[in-house]
């Protein structure tokens, strides 16, 4: 039997609501007063950008994924079920792709001290991983979902970041690790020479006016002056710039648009087009058929890909119509 | 069956199924890693809990994740040359399609369960095939055919000599392009691992081959070049890699009556052809063989039945004052030439015992001129040269080169070797209890259009009453779809080499996936697709080199002997009977004979095979007698205008 079976048995009222912001993790920086300081020049300038096709080999790409549900009422409260995956796909000089690291999380996120003793109790008996929900009184059940995605994302961190410096603790003296999404999370990762992180949303801008507008015009196959990174997520002092690798005229204007994060240190300004070089070339092959194969990398397509053929079947499998069965 | 400790199992793949492609109780998908070791025509076992399915491996795919080829191109910019130097390969995929060979438990039968699929060992492949029936039993029948190899396993395949050589199904009958000489191998091989294998409770067994081109069934006696492979491929078949230890070769002689018409004829090799040569007596049986359907109608068949039943080999009055004993072709045209002067000079009717002149002078015309027509096979000269019908010898291959005799000669041999073997088995005195007749070039022979002949119907006649009687056909033809249905139809075994894609087209071919008539369309030499009634699908195998000289080589080897004048021709035929005999002597006693006399006494000393052969060759001969000043003959002119037939 499974913890939300004895939920329901329980007394709880049963439920399959998958929000929609439960389908993917949200890379938006949606930090306080995220600014920029540029090491690279005075201004924000534009330098062109040749695809090196001697890309790193070995190199090591992490991504993880989230996936929720709503399995659950006890009452209004909503009783969630979690899973979070994370992996290390390593690249080896026959430019295929396969696992190095991976980690994979089930569980249970409720607001325990809210509950009815009886579910709260056949919660703890059957499910061994429940992340307890602290709420005030009356908080409402949106604002319960919102606390819930929260807690989704930070178990993802948390695996991304422990996969992330369990690889840099074995990763070769010329190996790369390319990390999706930031790297100012983790110190170890912010500081390490041979990590990069590739972020594919921008919901944090660094710049303004003049150079706001060079950065998101900035051309296909061109990168930004390199600066440095305040605000937002970042915790641990990175170097950032932005790459096009795609054409954004007709399209849109965050279209084919990166920003990467690498260490704080002069070294990474001097390798910067290098760097950017390489990123470049990853274009090919393209990650369709998702559809952000704009910006998503093919090793990082393929270790989603990889975890989500390894994601419960039966999480996110309900994707058909909510309306009432007519009986017939 | 050879014991060897199976290795362990080894996971090569994954049962998938989907709503689109589901597993059926008849065929299964299955993915394996990209490099893998088998391949089209591998046998798999799949294992999940108590059941156990075997399938062959049908049809095989390989994509990527590559939504569309158009985004191979954006990738790399429309050069093609960046496309392969991108950083990442694609995710592949090995895709394979397997047909159920065997499922344990049988009943209930169900569809394929999604378990782990794994390389079949050797007992897997003989589970597979259900040959451990005919491998295991009391009395076991297995014979094996190749070896089926796959992933670095190698394992016996075994044909049921009750299926293949009767009486439950039998014959054979193997297709291939011509000029790999697989198919003429294939045989010579199966026919080593018959006299081999075949079971002691099933008696004794023979061949008889019938070599109709060149020199590819002549060399059955010699050894052949074998690799360390060929023979390592013989001692796990247990098959000897050796030649045939008793092979018999029989062919015509050529018009001269004393050179034989065959191209083993190099004098270290000549000992063991006999001639084959038949009289009147053999051949008016078979008279409809060499006369065709304009000439036999219902009024001279009613003649020749006459000639047959009340004239041939008996005393005989042709009622106009003349006794006759016809024996020889001589004979018969004496007995003709006596009728139709009597007829003349008694001024009588245009009919002699109900039977019109026109008739029997077409018979007449026809039957004479059988002997010029196959001339070094049918002969006036003395008693027949034949098969040892009745004293077949067990594990013995006889074999009748007609490559170069005219095709009228080669129909009259068949059907008159065919027939013969028929009713000696029928009789169980022919020495041995079944015997393969093999015949090439079934194109020619039993073609699906064109004309009913006498070949035909006897090679339909095996085919369809041989398994009976122990008569099993070993056939083989370019091109399966263009010979008699019912000849190939009624082979329970079928063995495919390399084939033509054309021939592979056609309907009879569409059971098979296509990526199996690729395998069948580029097949190696020593490769073969095997269909036996045991076999739910098709299987191929790889089969040695056969242990004997092939034809090309032994031509070279052994050259052809050039053809010898009349008189040294004789000499070396003596010889070969008597080592004893000087060219000299028998040169002086033929000199002022007629070739005919020569060739009767020859023909005499073959058949009798004396302790002196000189002497009764001398015998035979009989004295010198001057010849008789040729008569003058007057010419008669006919009695009525008969015909309008130019003879």
């Amino acid at each position: 039997m499974t913890w939300w079976d004895a939920l329901v048995r329980a007394g709880a009222v049963p439920a399959a609501y998958v929000p929609p912001a439960s389908l993917g993790r949200t890379d938006a920086d949606d930090g306080a007063e995220p600014g920029a300081d540029l090491v690279e020049g005075e201004t924000v300038q534009v330098h062109p950008v040749t695809p090196d096709e001697s890309s790193p080999q070995p190199a090591c790409f992490l991504d993880g994924i989230e996936q929720w549900k709503v399995v659950g009422y006890d009452g209004v409260l909503p009783i969630v079920r979690a899973y979070v995956a994370a992996a290390v796909r390593r690249r080896g000089n026959d430019r295929r792709l396969r696992t190095a690291f991976e980690g994979a999380r089930d569980f249970a996120i409720a607001p325990l001290a809210a509950m009815a003793p009886e579910r709260r109790r056949a919660l703890t008996e059957h499910c061994p991983d429940v992340v307890d929900l602290s709420l005030e009184e009356a908080t409402q059940p949106g604002r319960m979902l919102e606390l819930a995605r929260r807690a989704v994302d930070s178990a993802r961190q948390a695996m991304e970041r422990d996969l992330a410096e369990r690889c840099l603790a074995r990763l070769g003296e010329a190996e790369w690790l390319v990390v999706d999404g930031l790297l100012s999370v983790s110190g170890k990762l912010a500081g390490h020479p041979r990590a990069v992180g590739v972020i594919k949303s921008h919901g944090a801008q660094f710049f303004s006016g003049l150079d706001l507008t060079r950065a998101l015009t900035v051309p296909a196959a061109h990168r930004t002056s390199v600066f440095r990174a305040r605000g937002g997520h970042a915790r641990n002092e990175v170097y950032s710039w932005y790459l096009r690798l795609w054409p954004w005229e007709g399209n849109d204007l965050l279209y084919g648009l990166l920003r990467i994060e690498a260490r704080a240190a002069a070294a990474t300004v001097a390798a910067a087009s290098a760097t950017s070089g390489w990123l470049l070339a990853e274009r090919a092959p393209l990650a369709t058929p998702d559809v952000r194969w704009d910006r998503l990398l093919y090793p990082m397509h393929d270790v989603e890909t990889y975890l989500r053929t390894r994601a419960p079947r039966d999480l996110l499998s309900s994707r058909t119509s909510r309306l009432p069965r007519t009986g017939t | 069956m050879i014991a060897r400790p199976d290795p362990p199992p080894i996971a090569i793949g994954r049962v998938v199924a989907t709503e689109l492609k589901p597993s059926t109780p008849h065929q299964f998908h299955f993915w394996t890693a990209n490099e893998t070791t088998i391949g089209i025509g591998a046998i798999v076992k799949v294992a999940e809990g108590e059941r156990v399915v075997f399938g062959v491996v049908t049809d095989g795919f390989a994509y990527s994740d590559l939504a569309t080829p158009l985004h191979d191109v954006i990738g790399a910019e429309g050069d093609p040359a960046r496309a392969a130097a991108a950083p990442t390969v694609r995710q592949e995929i090995r895709y394979w399609t397997a047909a159920v060979l065997r499922q344990i438990p049988e009943e209930p039968l169900q569809p394929v369960p999604l378990g782990q699929v794994f390389v079949a060992n050797d007992t897997d492949v003989a589970q597979a095939l259900r040959m451990d029936a005919y491998l295991h039993s009391a009395a076991p029948t297995a014979i094996p055919i190749g070896l089926y190899s796959s992933g670095g396993l190698e394992a016996p395949v075994y044909l049921d000599a009750d299926f293949l050589l009767g009486p439950e199904a039998a014959h054979l009958n193997i297709s291939g392009v011509s000029g790999l000489a697989t198919k003429t191998s294939a045989v010579e091989f199966l026919l080593a691992s018959v006299f081999r294998h075949f079971p002691p409770h099933k008696g004794k067994v023979a061949a008889v081959c019938f070599n109709v081109k060149g020199p590819d069934l002549c060399f059955l006696d010699q050894p052949g070049d074998l690799s360390d492979e060929d023979r390592r491929r013989y001692e796990l078949l247990d098959v000897p890699a050796k030649p045939f230890e008793r092979v018999l070769y029989y062919a015509p002689l050529k018009a001269d009556g004393v050179n034989l018409n065959t191209l083993r004829t190099h004098p270290d090799l000549v000992d063991n052809v006999t001639p084959l040569t038949w009289g009147l007596q053999e051949v008016v049986d078979f008279a409809e063989v060499l006369l065709n359907r304009d000439d036999i109608d219902a009024k001279a068949d009613a003649f020749i039945d006459f000639l047959r039943d009340r004239v041939l080999g008996r005393s005989f009055d042709d009622g106009f004052g003349n006794a006759h004993n016809v024996t020889t072709f001589t004979d018969l045209e004496r007995l003709f030439r006596g009728i139709f002067d009597g007829l003349e000079t008694s001024g009588r009717s245009d009919s002699w015992r109900t039977h019109h002149i026109a008739t029997m002078r077409k018979v007449r015309n026809r039957l004479l001129n059988i002997s010029t027509r196959c001339k070094g096979l049918v002969t006036d000269d003395g008693p027949p040269s034949d098969l040892p019908w009745g004293a077949f010898e067990d594990r013995a291959v006889y074999v009748i080169d007609v490559a170069n005799v005219d095709p009228l000669g080669q129909d009259l041999v068949f059907a008159r070797s065919v027939s013969k073997l028929r009713e000696y088995l029928e009789r169980r005195d022919l020495g041995v209890d079944a015997v393969v007749v093999f015949v090439d070039e079934l194109n020619k022979y039993a073609p699906g259009d064109g004309p009913e002949t006498y070949v035909k119907k006897m090679l339909l006649d095996i085919s369809e009453r041989g398994r009976y009687l122990g008569l099993v056909l070993f056939s083989a033809e370019q091109f399966r779809s263009q010979v008699h249905r019912r000849v190939v139809g009624n082979a329970g075994t079928q063995v495919f080499g390399r084939m033509d894609m054309d021939e592979l087209a056609t309907p009879g071919y569409q059971v098979l996936s296509p990526a199996t008539k690729i395998k069948l369309a580029t097949l190696p030499v020593g490769e073969l697709m095997v269909r036996h009634p045991h076999f739910t699908q098709p299987i191929f195998v790889r089969f040695p080199k056969p242990p004997v000289l092939r034809g090309r080589d032994g031509m070279e080897r052994f050259p052809a002997a050039i053809d010898l004048p009349f008189d040294d021709a004789v000499a070396r035929q003596l010889l070969q009977l008597d080592r004893r005999i000087r060219p000299n002597q028998v040169k002086d006693l033929i000199a002022d004979r007629t070739e005919e006399d020569v060739r009767r006494a020859l023909a005499a000393v073959r058949q009798k095979r004396p302790e002196d052969v000189l002497a009764f060759f001398r015998k035979a001969l009989g004295g010198r007698v001057a010849p008789d000043a040729p008569r003058e003959r007057r010419a008669v002119p006919p009695l009525n205008p008969i015909s309008d037939e130019p003879y």
